[in-house]
């Protein structure tokens, strides 16, 4: 369509001729799949997850918004004044007459190669491992000696010493002088980490450097480094640049602090703290033992005021009670078991006086005993001349048998 | 525990006998005579940890290369 002879045949709405410039645009094929390089400014986070954020550079400002399906996939948080390359299509927003980028990704510009490189160690150390979380060592509580492995010479150093020296004198530390940018800087501060482990001479290592850019803090994303503290058996704090600032070695560190000065506080204890906790154990403690002396207060207390303790005697005069009460008891039963013992014999001793054989002779019989003293039953038993003694009931007579005469009927 | 082997206790043995004092206490399981002396020892440790906090004078140290071994020397802090 040649549109170089084209007007509109009468006056536009506004709405209608920022619709037409936005067809324009999105007609337009090179505008749906651009990359532009420029400077973050005015960058916003919105809550509903969107990032809006203008692209300048000397002379010029384009509006960008990245929408939150494709913000949370950004694996660095935007900044103001970060040069960066953006890729997305360019649109108009019909309400506002303003055409922008509609941003979909985003690389930090000059750093492009690193950034690759950077991702591709992370994934390399984490598929092997090393970020796990149960390799994590924990810090000591309280270390005698901090291995710090930084430039002599830097803010960090200085930062690191500060925040001790005000914490926790009591801690000697040890400085290995390591480069920390530069080709060598990697060997040098995995020299450092190896130093320290190989010499056992620290509790707790300090890695790292102050702020600077994404070069300058390279030896950080190195995998000598970060294989270095990976093996450090020593726990090992990791702190590069600052806040911001992520690198290998603080995902392979036992800790990564966000500055030097925070890995200091994280090294060592504060002594204020420290005498605190001194005291809270002393009253604790103080506390626990009035517990314990009460409890046993309250036991002797129990036993002393016993009543055998308080008084003996009363002890002794219960049981004569008792016995007392026993007696008393036991009395009547005694009285009516001898009762009947008497009226058992009274009557056993009329039965046995009835039963006396000799009883017959009050009768008016005699009984005959042989000079041997048996009872004469039978005339078998005596013959003539034999001494017998009669007895009556109230004597006896010496006679002698004269004749024998059986019963005539019993012969 | 006399006072001369105290003295001669370092920091971390101090604390680490501490800690163990409070583990016995808190357990409930010592005599009460022991508890009572286990007491005043802890106090006696808290005393010494103190006073070795308040007199600690922090030592720095660099690590230089000497005639091919490492040694340390006393570091000048670039103080701020």
């Amino acid at each position: 369509m040649d549109i170089s002879n084209m007007r509109f045949p009468s006056p536009l709405t506004v709405t209608e001729l920022n619709q037409y410039i936005k067809d324009l645009i999105d007609v337009n094929p090179p505008l749906s799949d651009i990359f532009i390089k420029g400077e973050i400014s005015n960058f916003k986070a919105h809550t509903s997850g969107h990032f809006y954020f203008t692209l300048k550079d000397a002379d010029s400002a384009l509006k960008s918004v990245m929408f939150r399906s494709s913000a949370q996939k950004m694996e660095f948080m935007p900044e103001n004044g970060m040069k960066v390359i953006a890729h997305g299509r360019i649109s108009a927003f019909v309400r506002d007459g303003a055409y922008q980028l509609y941003a979909d990704s985003m690389e930090p510009d000059g750093v492009g190669a690193l950034y690759i490189a950077f991702e591709q160690l992370k994934r390399k150390l984490e598929s092997e491992g090393l970020f796990a979380p149960e390799r994590k060592k924990p810090l000591p509580k309280i270390p005698s000696v901090v291995g710090i492995v930084t430039s002599p010479t830097g803010a960090a150093v200085r930062d690191i010493i500060n925040i001790c020296r005000r914490r926790f004198p009591y801690a000697k530390l040890v400085l290995y002088p390591a480069l920390v940018q530069g080709p060598d800087a990697p060997a040098s501060v995995a020299r450092g980490i190896a130093f320290f482990n190989e010499t056992k001479s620290a509790d707790v290592l300090i890695v790292g450097r102050g702020g600077g850019s994404v070069e300058d803090l390279w030896a950080f994303n190195t995998e000598l480094v970060a294989r270095a503290a990976a093996a450090s058996e020593i726990p090992l704090i990791s702190a590069v640049g600052h806040e911001t600032d992520f690198t290998i070695c603080d995902f392979v560190a036992d800790r990564r602090a966000p500055t030097p000065s925070a890995a200091a506080e994280l090294a060592v204890p504060d002594t204020a703290e420290l005498k605190q906790k001194f005291l809270n154990i002393i009253s604790r403690e103080r506390a626990v033992l009035q517990r314990t002396l009460e409890g046993y207060r309250q036991r002797l207390l129990r036993s002393s005021t016993s009543r055998v303790l308080r008084s003996p005697m009363n002890t002794i005069e219960d049981r004569r009670m008792a016995v007392l009460a026993l007696v008393q008891r036991m009395d009547p039963a005694i009285q009516r078991e001898l009762e009947k013992k008497r009226s058992a014999l009274a009557s056993a001793s009329g039965t046995l006086s009835a039963l006396n054989p000799m009883a017959v002779l009050t009768r008016g019989f005699c009984a005959a005993f042989s000079s041997s003293g048996e009872i004469v039953k039978s005339v078998e038993r005596i013959k003539p001349g034999d001494a017998v003694v009669i007895q009556m009931a109230d004597g006896a007579a010496d006679a002698v048998v004269q004749s024998v005469r059986p019963n005539e009927n019993d012969a | 525990m006399d006072q001369e082997t105290l003295q001669k206790m370092s920091f971390e043995t101090a604390l680490a006998r501490l800690e163990e004092i409070v583990g016995a206490l808190e357990g409930g399981t010592a005599a009460l005579d022991d508890s009572l002396a286990l007491f005043e020892e802890g106090v006696a440790l808290v005393r010494l940890c103190n006073g070795k906090l308040d007199s600690a004078q922090q030592r720095i140290q660099i690590v230089t290369e000497e005639n091919g071994t490492m040694v340390e020397k006393p570091f000048d802090t670039p103080a701020g």
